[in-house]
């Protein structure tokens, strides 16, 4: 234990270097497959849905955790938050399973020149994470969509879509923008960038234990969020949650008193906006 | 006590087999401006690291001695309690800025320090570099000498009384590294800060330095006054350092190697009046085109625009017309800004025109895809990392003969890599070699594609004088490669020894072609396009002489004088004596 | 549909480059971007989960009306609106086929349509609330409601590395096209052009890898010196920064605004049942 940390600690700084292009790396190729066009043949969608050799590359090169979280979080601020499509809550699964995803993948190769390996874990990255994404779509869909049972074929119909997208993921973008790539890449930068960064080169008889670094706080702490964000999302979605129709019967005549009640504030908070924003406007240029 | 004291501190990166610096001592006082001169991996730039306590805090190597910045021992010191002392500007120092507007990278320090007065430190530090009223604007707006100063902004917002700036004039163009060497002599004389610079344009030392240091093989060799440092030139021409060009003129004309020597203009034309030499009159020359090969490319009447964040649109090429023929060694010349990268990428079919036409051998590029002009135009970037696209020197001059599927490609290849001298480093990797090595690589890779025509972006640009040297012989070479070069170049020397045809460029506008008697005569012209002759040039304007485009032209010319000077004075002793 | 068109279209960087930026700074003088960050955070959580509390086709088709009439004021970037139809056709039409083939009918799709719907508004007032915040301003609110310094500080860091980044990308992709060879003939479907191009999207990230590595190293250098590692431990800081945050009237009427609105749909609602 004791010879392995001073093997493998990176400084602080080390860290943040990978954090760093691990971010800005994946955010900007997620970008990019975000705006890439997709070809449809009916059910069968071509379609990229992110270029995930880039995190796997690093994560298997360098510390996974660092990688893995600057991916994930560098996949929400370009490929969400910029391009308008945050999702609040149900971005927490796609984070967790990101990083869950690139960690495994980090873990389990140890020696990075081993194709073989690296090809694996790759492909295991791939399917750990579209299967989380697949289970909560089809969970959200039972859950949000009022008497889902009653919709004849909806369940069917949820099932086979997210199915063969999990599928089509996997093989499409799975293989050809996971696996290959990062059987192609891993060997070429290894040994070649780790200086870069100064920092010296996973080494084969280094052998990190998924105990060392999956610790079970870890396990627990990613378990917990997980099934909160999962129980929030879901409930938010349920009919359990507080309903607004109410139930109270009033006169209608008595709503519309007060509906055009509330369209004449309305009416007056925005000729008040006006009023005092040119009053600023007008001090501001004086 | 000196402001920095070294002494006797040896470092070694982790990892490296032999230590940067060993056993270096050094003193430096406040209120000093001083350049360490050096090769590359001599230790400059960790000598400056070791002074803002990156080493050994940062890179934690194996140090030896003591260093005392601002009476702190750096070995114990934090690198946060000295980076109020110590300002630095990186030699890549786009990457040292951060924050997306230009204030809020300016403040950025005072901010982290928690000082509620953060952004008018900010202001004050712009507006002492001189980009006050660029607050708001953002970082990639700005141009490559804004962007250096307003990384100088970010280093003096915290005022400390040290500044040291990493090779500003390699990533500058000559006017820009003009400006900043100004502001930091307005820093050293208003504020008293201490400035040091790693530096190997002695023409620039002698400008603006007071002391100077060399170093060589992690060693410190000496640090003298500029005056005495300069001088010596043979120690320095060992070095690979090139001192000013009027002193090595002066030195090749007395053979005097002493402090009597002039180191810059001034000096240099009080020092050859005394040579007597002969005025010559400068007739002012006309262009005389001369176009008689075979046409290559024919640029009719470009307009080129690009839109800006603002969806606005800026013009960069307005009505140019251009043919270019066999046999043409094009200079390309004009300061930033003036639309030569433009106009060398619409000849790639890379960039089409807005309005007019690019005929490349009669194929018009509007509509056929980039790879098509492959086989007849080759353009070699201004950073050669961005040509490097394999992971070896080797595959990467393959590439293309390889896509091509021509038989027999590997002995063109093996004929270039020994052209280029590649041999020892073909199977690294491009982006992990040296900066003339680079360069050396990307040159090469152009010429395996055998193009017609080849285009260079600033092939001499971020390279240190010796290698700048080395580079330009490759370029001689180019013209037995293909049927036209063009160069789009600062370096006015390359120029002078080069190009058989000068194309100035100001505002999106050719304003002259010829040669180079016809520019470099031309003061006006100089002038407006921005352009900085090499300073024997320049001497010899003021002198009057005849125009000296190199060193070894100025020193045959003045002997020739003197023996004319000689002859004269036999004839008129000989008048007297009848 | 022609793919080599599109993916030229794409190639076109300096446009991608203008809207991305453009999406992120360009809108920051409307009506919205005015408000402080903690309350279009707010707004933003309201119309995030509030779709999800009712079956009312009135409430949820005023609140769409509420936000493509805020899109209007808060100026979108036409290339994100184009990314939201886009997006929100493709999967609608797609669910729709599906569930038609599996044997349903037009009545029982109504909940999956009003599925969509909130899936929709919720997208809108993504759309809306994170693109006319300035990266800056984003970042500072949410360091405000207490997310970690690394966190906020990355957001400003790859926005201004972005445009560095799509740049370099783009030189090394063209390296590719200067050098190599597209296909003589295009295949069936476009298959070698598209494959030739999707295999230099992935190489050119090679380069661009070893590169920024490269970009890292100097950047974490100059953070380190600038004192930013230091500053994200330090609470004073965070209030210095922050100082200039404040809640105006503006905040006031807005939040009075929305939540006057969404009473008067329930109210509609209710009369109109």
């Amino acid at each position: 234990m004791g010879q392995l940390k001073t093997r493998y600690v990176m400084t602080e700084q080390q860290k943040m270097m990978v954090f760093i292009l691990s971010m800005s790396l994946f955010g900007m190729a997620t970008m990019v497959s975000e705006l890439l066009p997709e070809l449809k043949f009916g059910l069968v969608e071509f379609k990229v849905e992110y270029f995930l050799f880039i995190p796997l590359s690093l994560a298997i090169l360098f510390h996974p955790l660092h990688a893995a979280v600057g991916a994930a979080l560098g996949r929400i601020i370009f490929g969400e938050i910029m391009l308008g499509q945050f999702e609040a809550l149900g971005e927490i699964e796609s984070f967790l399973g990101l990083v869950l995803a690139l960690y495994v993948a980090g873990i389990i190769v140890r020696d990075p020149s081993n194709k073989k390996m690296v090809g694996f874990a790759a492909l295991l990255a791939v399917v750990i994470d579209q299967f989380i994404s697949m289970g909560v779509d089809i969970g959200k869909v039972w859950i949000g969509v009022e008497e889902f049972e009653a919709v004849p074929g909806l369940i069917e119909s949820i099932v086979a879509i997210e199915g063969f997208a999990f599928l089509n993921d996997v093989l499409f973008s799975g293989i050809l923008f996971a696996m290959i790539p990062t059987m192609y890449l891993v060997p070429k930068l290894y040994g070649k960038i780790e200086p870069l960064l100064g920092m010296k080169p996973k080494t084969k008889d280094l052998n990190i234990p998924i105990s060392d670094i999956i610790t079970p706080n870890f396990m627990v702490g990613a378990a917990v969020i997980a099934v909160v964000a999962f129980v929030a999302e879901a409930f938010s979605e349920s009919e359990f949650a507080p309903s607004f129709e109410w139930a109270f019967a009033v006169e209608n005549e008595i709503l519309f008193m007060m509906i055009s009640l509330i369209v004449a504030s309305l009416i007056s908070i925005l000729i008040i906006w006006k009023i005092l924003s040119n009053r600023e406007n007008r001090k501001t240029t004086n | 006590m000196s402001l920095i004291e070294i002494n006797h501190v040896t470092f070694q990166y982790p990892g490296a087999t032999v230590p940067s610096l060993s056993d270096v001592s050094l003193n430096i006082e406040k209120g000093d401006f001083i350049a360490i001169m050096g090769g590359n991996g001599s230790g400059k730039t960790t000598l400056c690291k070791l002074l803002n306590g990156l080493i050994p805090h940062y890179y934690v190597g194996d140090i030896e001695g003591e260093v005392i910045v601002d009476k702190m021992k750096t070995l114990e010191s934090k690198v946060t309690d000295l980076s109020g002392s110590v300002g630095y500007v990186y030699q890549d120092f786009e990457n040292q800025l951060v924050r997306a507007k230009v204030i809020e990278d300016a403040s950025y320090s005072p901010l982290n320090f928690g000082y509620p007065d953060y952004l008018e430190r900010g202001k004050k530090a712009l507006e002492k570099v001189g980009l006050k009223g660029k607050d708001d604007e953002y970082i990639w707006e700005l141009s490559g000498g804004q962007k250096h100063l307003l990384a100088l902004a970010g280093a003096i917002s915290l005022e400390p009384g040290i500044l040291i700036v990493d090779e500003p004039v390699a990533q500058l163009d000559p006017q820009h590294a003009k400006a900043l060497y100004d502001v930091l002599k307005w820093l050293n004389e208003k504020e008293q800060t201490t400035i040091i610079v790693i530096e190997h344009h002695t023409e620039f030392i002698s400008e603006y330095c007071k002391n100077v240091v060399l170093m060589a093989d992690s060693k410190l060799i000496w640090k003298k006054s500029v005056r005495e440092g300069l001088t010596r030139i043979n120690e320095l021409r060992e070095r690979q350092i090139y001192p000013p060009q009027i002193t090595q003129a002066a030195y090749a004309l007395t053979e005097k190697e002493d402090r009597t020597l002039p180191i810059n203009l001034s000096e240099a034309t009080e020092y050859f009046k005394s040579f007597n030499l002969t005025e010559c009159f400068q007739p002012y020359l006309t262009p005389v085109p001369n176009h008689t090969g075979e046409k290559i490319v024919d640029i009719q009447q470009v307009d080129f625009s690009y839109k800006m964040i603002s969806r606005q649109k800026k013009k960069i090429l307005k009505d140019v017309s251009l043919t270019i023929h066999k046999g043409d060694r094009i200079a390309l010349v004009g300061n930033n800004g003036a639309g030569k990268s433009t106009l060398m990428r619409l000849m790639t079919g890379i960039e089409k025109p807005e309005f007019g036409d690019v005929l490349l051998k009669n194929i018009n590029t509007k509509g056929v895809a980039p790879e098509s002009f492959a086989d007849m135009v080759t353009y070699i970037y201004q950073n050669p990392e961005e040509m490097f696209i394999e992971d070896s020197i080797q595959a990467d001059i393959e590439y293309f003969l390889k896509a091509r599927k021509v038989k027999d490609y590997s002995e063109t290849v093996e004929k270039i890599i020994d052209l280029f001298q590649l041999r020892e480093i073909k199977d690294r990797d491009g982006r992990l070699l040296s900066g003339g090595q680079q360069r050396r690589a990307s040159l090469a890779i152009g010429v395996a594609m055998q193009p017609s025509l080849i285009l260079l972006d600033e092939p001499t640009a971020n390279l240190d004088i010796g290698t700048r040297k080395h580079i330009a012989q490759f370029i001689q070479s180019l013209k037995n490669e293909a049927e036209a070069v063009i160069i789009a170049t600062h370096d006015m020397q390359l120029v002078s020894e080069w190009a058989n045809r000068i194309i100035v460029m100001k505002d999106g506008q050719i304003i002259h072609d010829g040669d180079r008697a016809s520019v470099f005569s031309n003061k006006a012209l100089l002038n407006s396009a921005g352009l900085t002759p090499p300073q024997i040039m320049e001497l010899s304007q003021l002198l009057g002489t005849k125009l000296a485009y190199s060193i070894e032209e100025f020193v045959a010319y003045a002997q020739e004088s003197k023996e004319e000077v000689t002859f004269d004075g036999y004839y008129k002793e000989a008048a007297r004596v009848y | 549909m022609d793919i080599t068109k599109k993916l030229q279209g794409f190639i076109s960087v300096e446009q991608l480059k203008i809207e991305v930026l453009n999406a992120a700074y360009g809108n920051t003088d409307t009506t919205i971007a005015k408000l402080d960050s903690r309350t279009i955070f707010m707004w933003y959580v309201f119309y995030a989960i509030f779709p999800w509390l009712t079956h009312s086709w009135i409430v949820l088709t005023g609140m769409f009306l509420m936000l493509v009439a805020m899109i209007y004021l808060a100026r979108v970037s036409y290339l994100l609106l184009f990314l939201f139809v886009f997006g929100l056709v493709g999967q609608g039409s797609m669910v729709l086929g599906v569930s038609l083939f599996f044997g349903g009918n037009l009545t029982t799709i109504l909940p999956l349509l009003m599925f969509e719907l909130k899936l929709a508004i919720i997208s809108l007032a993504g759309l809306i609330a994170f693109s006319t915040m300035e990266p800056e301003k984003l970042s500072d609110g949410l360091l405000k409601i207490g997310v970690p310094a690394q966190v906020s500080f990355s957001i400003s860091y790859g926005y201004r590395m972005l445009p560095t980044l799509i740049e370099e990308y783009h030189h090394v992709f063209m390296s590719f096209r200067l050098r190599g060879k597209a296909p003589d003939q295009h295949g069936l479907l476009y298959w070698r052009t598209v494959l030739y191009f999707m295999t230099l999207i992935v190489k050119s990230f090679y380069p661009l890898m070893l590169s920024s590595a490269k970009r890292a190293r100097t950047t974490v250098e100059s953070l380190e010196s600038r004192g930013s590692l230091y500053s994200f431990k330090n609470p004073a800081v965070k209030k210095v920064k922050l100082g200039y945050m404040k809640f105006t009237y503006k905040d006031g009427l807005f939040g009075l605004f929305n939540l006057l609105y969404v009473i008067m749909l329930f109210m509609l609602a209710v009369a109109l049942h």
